[in-house]
């Protein structure tokens, strides 16, 4: 299987997430949503590494977007809780 | 400073230190000096002062905890898949509350994200001696209910590790 | 291997379309992460066969295997604490 109808079909489920990101009833729909993206995000930059043969350099963005992506939503998730318990 | 501190921090700088060597691998002085400043820096920051570990883990039980899982997820993720494409969505959405008697706080997190981790059931509260879980349909509540999950993150944690 | 992993992407991702509230959803993600995840980035790392790169992407899947349920975690305890219904059989 080729390395590049993997991209594709990972840039086509992104954009199935991003269908609910878009439309999603709540905001915890889009957070998701997000969160999922994210992932198919590190993903993809595995695979590219794989395509160009520098694996080293993306595996340390994916890792600190793995990171930023954790930071975040916590953060989000926080402020979320906090605002309608009141 | 005591013994321990120094043990702790030592380990610590070493883990993070051999972690450097395997990501950067560039062995010349410059990059092997920042990454040992790096792992000490870190160290320092997380070693606290007086935070003894509680906790017991049975490392061959852990070795084996892994494998168990994997073919747990492996099943339940296929049931999902088949849920997710059948064409009527034959779904039953339950929400129950499961009573655990885990001995540490390592305990409950190893087993909320064990639940959490295998597609079909997801941990939504978790506190000391209950968690709140909710499931996509009756068979995926199986490994919880019939606590075959708990029996196994007891025997990675026994008991007698003392509450924080 | 990768195309093992591709398939629960797949699936996933219709499911995230399909399925009706942000409880059942979290399910779909968690799909994503434990197989597709592992699947695919499995195949990677043997894809060139095994170097020091093979340790690298074992590394950010293991994060991804931490990281994730902490955040579907978080994300449906925020949504069932603002007082979202789940569409589901309560037996609390």
């Amino acid at each position: 299987m080729s390395l590049l109808f993997v991209l594709d079909v990972i840039a086509i489920l992104i954009v199935m997430y991003l269908y609910r990101v878009v439309r999603g009833p709540t905001v915890f729909d889009r957070l998701l949503g997000l969160n999922g993206i994210s992932t198919k995000a590190i993903i993809l930059l595995v695979v590219i590494g794989t395509v160009y043969e520098r694996v080293e350099m993306f595996v340390d963005i994916s890792t600190g977007y793995a990171l930023l992506n954790l930071v975040g939503v916590l953060a989000i998730t926080k402020y979320l809780t906090q605002r309608w318990r009141a | 400073m005591n013994a321990i501190y120094t043990k702790r921090l030592a380990y610590w700088t070493a883990v993070l230190f051999v972690l450097w060597l395997m990501l950067s691998e560039s062995f010349n002085a410059l990059h092997m000096a920042v990454g040992f400043s790096a792992a000490l820096l870190v160290a320092l920051l997380r070693t606290d002062l007086g935070a003894e570990r509680t906790y017991v883990i049975r490392w061959w039980r852990a070795l084996l905890y892994i494998p168990w899982l994997f073919s747990r997820i492996l099943v339940s993720g296929v049931h999902v898949s088949y849920l997710i494409l059948h064409p009527r969505l034959p779904i039953k959405p339950v929400l129950f509350r499961h009573r655990a008697d885990l001995g540490s706080d390592e305990a409950v997190l190893l087993m909320g994200n064990s639940i959490t981790l295998t597609p079909g059931t997801v941990t939504v509260e978790a506190d000391d001696e209950e968690l709140i879980v909710h499931a996509l349909d009756e068979d995926s509540t199986g490994d919880v209910l019939s606590q075959r999950l708990e029996k196994m993150v007891a025997r990675v944690f026994p008991a007698g590790g003392g509450r924080r | 291997m990768i195309g093992i992993g591709l398939f629960f992407l797949v699936v996933a991702a219709v499911g995230m379309v399909r399925l009706p509230d942000v409880f059942t959803r979290s399910h779909a993600v968690s799909l994503t992460d434990s197989l597709g995840a592992f699947f695919v980035l499995m195949g990677l790392a043997t894809y060139h066969g095994f170097s020091t790169n093979t340790f690298r992407i074992l590394v950010v899947l293991a994060l991804l295997i931490l990281v994730n349920p902490v955040i579907s975690h978080a994300t449906v305890r925020a949504a069932l604490r603002s007082g979202q219904k789940p569409v589901a059989e309560d037996r609390r």
